[in-house]
């Protein structure tokens, strides 16, 4: 057995004529961070109902900890823990019940369940809230009980799907420490986020989904080269204008990324030479920009670059 | 919500010293029963509402239709209250079992079924689980109403208390049977709304289309041909008879037909709950 806790083959998917999937394939070895970025529908949570043995899919095969997520669903369903987008715990029992209950559901003698369940209430901040019922709770509260619940067996593997999404900026700090945690004595951990920052500061190695396939891999650093050394950013005054300077880049042999809210295009450039074309190209068709700015690259314009273009 | 973590990652005993190598169906079903039950016993009020609708039923029908015992075909010496409550016990039943599958649907729209299927376990046995701890709560529903009946309506079968709990045991048996019909049109149909209105649909005709109000010979020719075919006209006749001491003919029918009906809907409902929840 190799050494890989993730292992995608060709893993395709479809909801009627909707590829979700398109021949995904990713390798996570074991104690390391996949951090799989982009948009909704880019096919992220799918990948993870597909590992998680929640999905067959339609075509290629996955293993997880080694086992087979069709053939082996059982082996691996006692090896992994799931943190959804949605928190799944039972709102009308308390924090406390709620992890007895997994506890006990994965095999632990009731006291072995309760110690458990307070070992992970302590970890999660949440022992004052312990005998609430969790329809009580905030969503942070609810959320990190999610998470709690997910880790009650000691999973080998970790799939987070969209963990932080609806987190106070405290409660996203303390979870990226929870996970620094587990991967340091072991854990393989699966990270969906839309947060660059997020999968910056976690992921080994970062997937780039888009419309069911991968469009880019690589370690955050290698992401950020083959995107290229540098942007612009062209701020125009108006909406139209900033229309107008679309076709006018796009023209100029650019592949710029609207942010219509911002008036504003993104393009990656090679050489500060090309500062020149932005405005030879924006002169050709009158225009000024209001705002002109070459940036260092972020892994938000790898992402934007990777995930809008193929999409 | 500021509250941060407390604790330094580097305290998590994340290593897996004991690994729980999952339980069997038995104690999956004792777990997930509990746990069902736990959330009755925590708002009790959920049962006290749920015998409003049949306690209402019980004091219109006993006080409007309390004539009828005056009407040639209705069984000789016997009161109106008594001749009602198996039916009505019956019906509480077959409400009940409606209310498990709605139990269930929204048990899929509550989170933690999305954990349940990624955890090691036989997904049966939240099913059987379901229908357990419904058991036991129409049990006390039923138990509630003939307090009630026997209180405040002088209800007094002939059947006494022996008779009376085998009415009540077999109201029970019919629902429970009933109930893993209804769980198996919710693991298909996924939708509280449409389940309620299914239910309805097929329930108020069949409660009226009997011999639960009115003796059948009292009913117009051609509702008499539905409620001879209705089969709950045969375990509210089953039901009655235990209560009354009458002769027992319809207990083995009544039975033989829950059986079925369970057995067919455990089939079909756990091959629609098996079905992903995300589409």
């Amino acid at each position: 057995m190799n050494d890989f806790m993730i292992e995608a083959t060709d893993v395709g998917k479809a909801f009627g004529a909707q590829k979700a999937l398109d021949g995904v394939s990713v390798a996570v070895p074991r104690g390391t961070v996949l951090g799989l970025l982009g948009h909704n529908g880019a096919g992220k949570t799918t990948l993870v109902n597909v590992l998680t043995t929640m999905l067959p899919p339609d075509s290629g095969s996955a293993r997880v900890a080694g086992f087979d997520v069709v053939g082996q669903a059982h082996q691996v369903r006692s090896r992994i823990g799931l943190t959804g987008q949605f928190a799944a715990v039972d709102e009308q029992l308390s924090g406390l019940d709620n992890l007895v209950l997994i506890a006990r559901l994965l095999g632990a003698g009731p006291r072995e369940a309760r110690a458990r369940a307070a070992e992970l209430l302590e970890l999660f901040g949440l022992r004052d809230a312990a005998k609430r019922p969790s329809r009580t709770y905030s969503g942070g509260m609810r959320r990190r009980l999610d998470l709690a619940a997910s880790l009650v067996g000691h999973p080998e593997v970790i799939f987070l799907d969209e963990p932080t999404t609806g987190l106070d900026p405290a409660s996203r700090l303390g979870l990226w420490e929870i996970v620094q945690g587990l991967v340091t004595d072991g854990t393989t951990v699966l990270l969906t986020t839309q947060y660059l920052d997020e999968a910056d500061r976690l992921a080994d190695s970062i997937t780039v989904l888009a419309a069911g396939r991968v469009v880019a891999s690589g370690t955050s650093a290698e992401l950020k080269a083959q995107v290229g050394q540098r942007t612009v950013t062209v701020t125009m005054a108006t909406a139209a204008d900033a229309t107008t300077a679309l076709g006018a880049l796009e023209r100029a042999g650019m592949h710029p990324v609207h942010d219509a809210a911002h008036h504003a295009l993104t393009a990656p450039v090679t050489s500060s030479r090309e500062l020149a074309v932005v405005v030879r190209a924006l002169d050709e068709v009158g225009l000024e920009a209001a705002e002109l700015a070459l940036g260092e690259p972020t892994l938000d314009d790898v992402y934007l670059t990777l995930a809008q273009h193929a999409a | 919500m500021t509250t941060a973590f407390t604790t330094a990652p580097t305290a998590i005993p994340a290593a897996p010293r004991t690994r729980w190598r999952g339980t069997g169906f038995g104690t999956q079903v004792l777990v997930l029963t509990q746990r069902s039950l736990r959330a009755l016993v925590s708002d009790p009020r959920m049962i006290v509402f749920s015998v409003l609708q049949p306690l209402v039923m019980l004091t219109l029908f006993s006080q409007i239709f309390s004539s009828i015992a005056n009407t040639p075909g209705f069984p000789q010496g016997v009161a109106y209250i008594d001749f009602l409550m198996p039916a009505i016990l019956v019906n509480t039943a077959m409400q009940a079992a409606l209310q498990a599958g709605v139990g269930l649907v929204t048990d899929m729209k509550n989170g933690v079924l999305a954990r349940f299927r990624s955890l090691p376990i036989r997904l049966g046995s939240v099913l059987v689980a379901r229908s357990l701890s419904d058991l036991v709560r129409t049990a006390a529903q039923l138990l509630l109403m003939l307090l009630f009946a026997v209180l405040v309506f002088g209800f007094a079968p002939a059947g006494g208390i022996a008779g009376t709990a085998a009415a009540l045991a077999l109201a029970l048996a019919v629902g429970w049977g009933l109930g893993w019909i209804f769980l198996a049109i919710a693991s298909w149909l996924r939708n509280a709304e449409l389940m309620q209105t299914v239910g309805f649909l097929a329930m108020f005709p069949l409660m009226f289309a009997s011999s639960a109000y009115v003796p059948v010979s009292g009913l117009p020719g051609w509702l008499q041909a539905v409620a001879e075919v209705n089969p709950l006209t045969y375990a509210v006749d089953a039901a009655r008879a235990l209560a009354l001491a009458h002769p027992v003919t319809g207990v083995v029918g009544a039975l033989g037909t829950t059986t079925v009906l369970a057995a067919v809907g455990w089939v079909l409902a756990v091959r629609g709950f098996r079905r992903p929840l995300s589409p």
